[in-house]
């Protein structure tokens, strides 16, 4: 199923990208391009953006100025090979459905309106959550599962997708241990399937380790490239140090429609 | 009383209607009150639930020989309403039912119940489930009592009693309420009696709601909680001033509604809240910051701002470009509009069959151009951005850059006197 | 029209008539629930009074159809109104809500009371809307609203993967291409239809209670999405042949009260006795 006519283009491609929440900008003309396959962080403070970015790849939020391209075409075109994993909180973790139904919900787009999933999305999803070793928990409710386990079912409902370009928005936030190997060597696999994998990770210490390449964001692009090459004291400085009071300064004055001090 | 008979009451205006007004004046005034402190605090809804919940506490109390704006049926509301906070609260420990949902089983459950028992002993209670809804305004003045050498209506007593003392009672305890409305955690980590001060609040909403329930009905109450303190926060920002605010827009409502439904020949308390929708409307478009007025307003000055900036900034940089190059500055209606106002203004001339800059005109477009490079110098330092990038961002971002802000920025970037294009930047006029 | 008890006929027709609607609405209230927005509903049923007598007014007909869809009128005008009010000012949810419901209410009020006051024939039965009134009900009217909520029925279970989808995660819904907002917007326009089917039985001021409590009694039995919609739909029914049975049967019992409160005991019931999630198994447990 992967398309070799899509290692001519990057992957992904944010051109000139901003976004803003009401008439507020909260990331700043970023350009970025990540090309497949590989494993990519975006890395950055709290409030920085991170996962805004990830929203804005998938058309979540609007863009005030830019556009972002997937495989090199608009993501209307592509969105069937591109998995998606939110964080974690932003479900009700008490709605009635099991894993076995979370899981099936990455073979609904495929399926379309009104079908069922049948015996084929069955076998899908079942692959899937062996992937990520919960196939015994098929049957239980989602909110009696550990935070790791949780975790596990969205990865194990975006490998449902069969995407070749995967958006993970902080999936190590609040996991054990346990879940977090696991949960790398499947996104390991995946890379050496070819596959292009971009993680919103807040975990500098970790991140040389896993990542081939990253990007450094606080409200505007820091830097982006290889792993070590971004990883810089320099960077980092630039990045945790802050110039986000300039930016938040004029963020406001935008917002008003007017000037800063 | 069926609503017929209420609408036939009207007549010539009389002290009758003076009474009335006074009596929804009163009420709507202590619901705006309690309700402001309702609508902060995203307790809106329970405001609502409340003044359902109350009818099982009245038709009780009025079994066991209350009468409709006594002593013992403000006890029995008061205790309703605390039923609902408490099953509200269990069912979401104990069941794990989310808010809204635990509000609408129990606000629902009491009501019915409350209209059953009214409907059961309809013999024995004088209440009728039409007045429960929407409140018999008009009739109001005809139960009075004679308070030192006074007659006026049961109601307005009640209504003024209880309004004094929900107003003392929140006045003297305002400064916990801010707190606890604008941050509860901090309020109870500072050793803050929370439960209380939410408690006081729910206490106050039963009272009000009880008081204006003769007069307004259950559901009719529920605008004169919520809606002058929802329209009052379009209009101000602090909470004592919209408070008082949402007072006087329900004041306001009362006297208004009263008129029209007398001038219409319609349910008074029904106008209450059709006026009261109005004024919200009337907000919404004229408030101040965040009205539909205001913001087109902004939007469009905005606009004709950007437009005069930069035909200005266009001319300073065909100067910089040097001699020979003629620009074309007006090219849409809004451009010439703007050059006429440039022209009058004095920051631009006619000379030598070409537009320049006069010498304020050339200040101002300086401090554009100093923004638009600033910001190309400040982005090429901070932003992982290609140099052919640079311009799109400052070309937006130039005017809104203040005076402060572009010498920290100055400072920043360095002594570079030039953008990361190699073009001088213009110095702070 | 105590006399239309008296044929079996109508009487049973309404009685399953009725059984069909409450049915129907246990079965679209679980999306309301489950989305955390029970009470928007609340805000429609309020002002489908206003909604009936406009359309009164404006048709000079009063035959049911006619008034419901009026009714359903009204139910999406105050959506609309609530999807503005969110959209262009600060106002909180919350508050929108109330305000609608408040406001929209007190429309209906003012029309209703300046019908009656101008003594415009046939405008006095319009007040049976606030409270429920099933006795009303003629054969064919019974019938239009219990083809009206196997509809909806039909709708719900055909689009039942797509509601769960976007009920659950709104977030992965949208970023797998499925029209979010679409699907939103009819699950609220089909909770609108059913709280304007439901008004002749239980009432503007009640109606919201079918909505609401099955779905919540029937969360409490279980843990799967569909279940959880037939047993909130036979919740529902119960509550609403009950109900009607027990104002039949008692003089001068309004039905729309007696519904909820069938409907709140099945509810305690769940509360306290179901497995697992039931107050005695969770003292047991613990």
């Amino acid at each position: 199923m992967t398309d070799s006519g899509a290692s001519a283009c990057p992957a992904v491609e944010f051109h000139d990208v901003t976004v803003a929440y009401g008439r507020r900008p909260v990331l700043w003309n970023i350009d970025l391009v990540i090309k497949a396959p590989g494993l990519f962080g975006i890395l950055g403070p709290n409030g920085a953006g991170k996962s805004t970015l990830l929203k804005a790849a998938l058309g979540l939020v609007p863009l005030v100025g830019g556009r972002v391209t997937l495989f090199g075409r608009p993501l209307a075109e592509v969105r069937s090979r591109i998995g998606y994993v939110p964080q974690r909180e932003t479900v009700d973790w008490d709605f009635p459905v099991n894993v076995m139904d979370v899981v099936l919900m990455g073979t609904y787009a495929r399926l379309g309106w009104w079908r069922r999933p049948g015996a084929a999305e069955r076998d899908r999803a079942r692959a899937a959550l062996e992937r990520v070793g919960l196939v015994d928990l098929a049957g239980r409710q989602i909110g009696r599962l550990s935070g790791g386990q949780q975790q596990r079912v969205f990865l194990a409902r975006a490998l449902a997708q069969d995407a070749e370009l995967y958006f993970l928005d902080e999936p190590l936030a609040g996991v054990d241990v346990r879940s977090q190997e696991r949960i790398f060597r499947v996104l390991d696999d995946l890379r050496r399937e070819g596959r292009l994998v971009v993680v919103v990770h807040h975990d500098l210490r970790t991140a040389a380790d896993w990542f081939d390449g990253a990007a450094l964001v606080d409200m505007r692009l820091v830097a982006a490239g290889p792993t070590a090459a971004v990883l810089t004291p320099e960077n980092l400085r630039r990045t945790y140090a802050g110039h986000i009071d300039v930016l938040d300064e004029l963020g406001r004055a935008v917002e008003r429609g007017g000037r800063t001090a | 009383m069926t609503i017929d008979t209420a609408a036939s009451m009207w007549g010539e205006f009389s002290a009758m209607h003076a009474w009335a007004i006074a009596t929804a004046a009163v009420v709507a005034a202590g619901c705006a009150l309690v309700g402001t402190l309702l609508v902060v605090r995203r307790m809106s809804l329970l405001g609502d639930a409340i003044s359902h919940a109350v009818l099982p506490g009245i038709a009780v109390a009025v079994l066991a020989g209350g009468r409709p704006g006594g002593l013992l049926v403000l006890v029995g509301a008061v205790a309703a309403a605390l039923v609902t906070v408490l099953l509200v609260q269990v069912l979401r420990r104990e069941g794990g039912l989310a808010d809204d949902a635990g509000t609408g089983v129990v606000f629902t459950t009491l009501f019915a119940l409350g209209v059953v028992i009214i409907t059961a002993a309809a013999s024995r209670i004088d209440l009728d489930p039409g007045c429960i809804l929407y409140g018999i305004l008009e009739l109001v003045p005809f139960d009075t009592v004679r308070v030192a050498g006074w007659e006026m209506p049961r109601a307005f007593l009640t209504g003024a009693t209880v309004l004094m003392i929900v107003a003392a009672g929140l006045a003297a305890t305002w400064k916990e309420q801010l707190f606890t409305a604008f941050d509860i955690d901090a309020a109870r980590a500072v050793g803050l009696p929370v439960a209380a001060v939410t408690g006081g609040l729910l206490a106050a909403t039963a009272l009000v709601t009880v008081a204006s329930f003769e007069a307004v009905g259950a559901i009719l109450v529920v605008a004169m909680l919520v809606v002058p303190a929802a329209t009052a926060e379009l209009l101000v920002r602090r909470l004592h001033v919209m408070a008082l605010v949402a007072m006087l827009l329900g004041v306001v409502a009362a006297v208004f509604g009263y008129l029209a439904a007398w001038r219409f020949d319609t349910s008074a308390a029904g106008m209450i809240a059709v006026v009261l929708g109005l004024e919200y409307v009337v907000a919404a478009i004229v408030a101040p910051e965040d009205g539909v007025v205001a913001r087109v307003a902004a939007r469009l000055a905005l606009g004709w701002r950007v437009t005069c900036e930069d035909t200005l900034a266009l001319l300073w940089r065909a100067d910089e470009a040097g001699a020979g190059v003629a620009p074309q500055p007006f090219r849409s209606p809004g451009e010439w509009a703007a050059g006429l106002w440039l022209a009058a203004s004095g920051r631009i001339a006619r000379e030598a069959g070409r537009w320049g800059l006069t010498a304020i005109g050339r200040a101002e477009a300086e401090t554009v151009v100093r923004s638009h490079r600033l910001w190309e110098a400040w982005l090429g330092r901070h932003a992982d951005l290609p140099l052919d990038h640079l311009h799109p961002p400052a070309e937006w971002i130039e005017h809104h850059l203040g005076a402060d802000l572009r010498r920290r920025i100055e400072a920043d970037v360095g002594a570079e006197e030039s953008d990361p294009h190699g073009r001088s930047i213009p110095r702070e006029p | 029209m105590n006399s239309l008890a008296a044929i079996p006929y109508n009487t049973l027709v309404v009685a399953v008539a009725v059984a069909v609607v409450g049915f129907a609405s246990g079965v679209v209230g679980c999306f309301g629930v489950l989305r955390r927005r029970a009470l928007a509903g609340d805000a429609a049923a309020h002002a489908t009074l206003a909604g009936v007598v406009a359309a009164f007014v404006v048709t000079g007909r009063r035959d049911l159809p006619t008034l419901l869809v009026g009714a359903f009128v009204a139910a999406m005008a105050s959506l609309g109104c609530l999807v503005v009010i969110r959209r262009f000012t600060r106002t909180r949810d919350d508050a929108a809500t109330a305000l609608v419901l408040s406001v929209s209410f007190g429309i209906g009020i003012v029309l209703l009371s300046g019908l009656s006051a101008r003594g415009i024939p046939g405008a006095g039965g319009l007040e049976q809307f606030l409270l429920g009134h099933t006795a009303a009900l003629t054969a064919t009217d019974a019938i239009t609203l219990a083809v009206v909520s196997a509809a909806v029925v039909l709708v719900v279970w055909a689009g039942l993967k797509e509601a769960t989808l976007v009920s659950f995660d709104p977030a992965f819904a949208a970023a797998t291409g499925w029209p979010v907002a679409v699907i939103d917007y009819a699950l609220v326009a089909l909770v609108a239809a059913m709280v304007v089917v439901g008004l002749p039985a239980a009432g503007a001021v009640l109606v919201t209670a079918l909505v609401v409590i099955p779905p919540v009694a029937a969360r409490q039995w279980t843990d799967r999405v569909p279940t959880m919609l037939i047993l909130a739909g036979v919740i529902g029914l119960v509550a609403a042949v009950g109900g009607v049975a027990a104002s039949a049967a008692v003089p001068r019992l309004a039905t729309g009260p007696t519904i909820v409160l069938v409907a709140s005991g099945l509810f305690a019931v769940s509360f306290f006795c179901a497995p697992e999630r039931g107050w005695f198994a969770r003292r047991r447990g613990v």
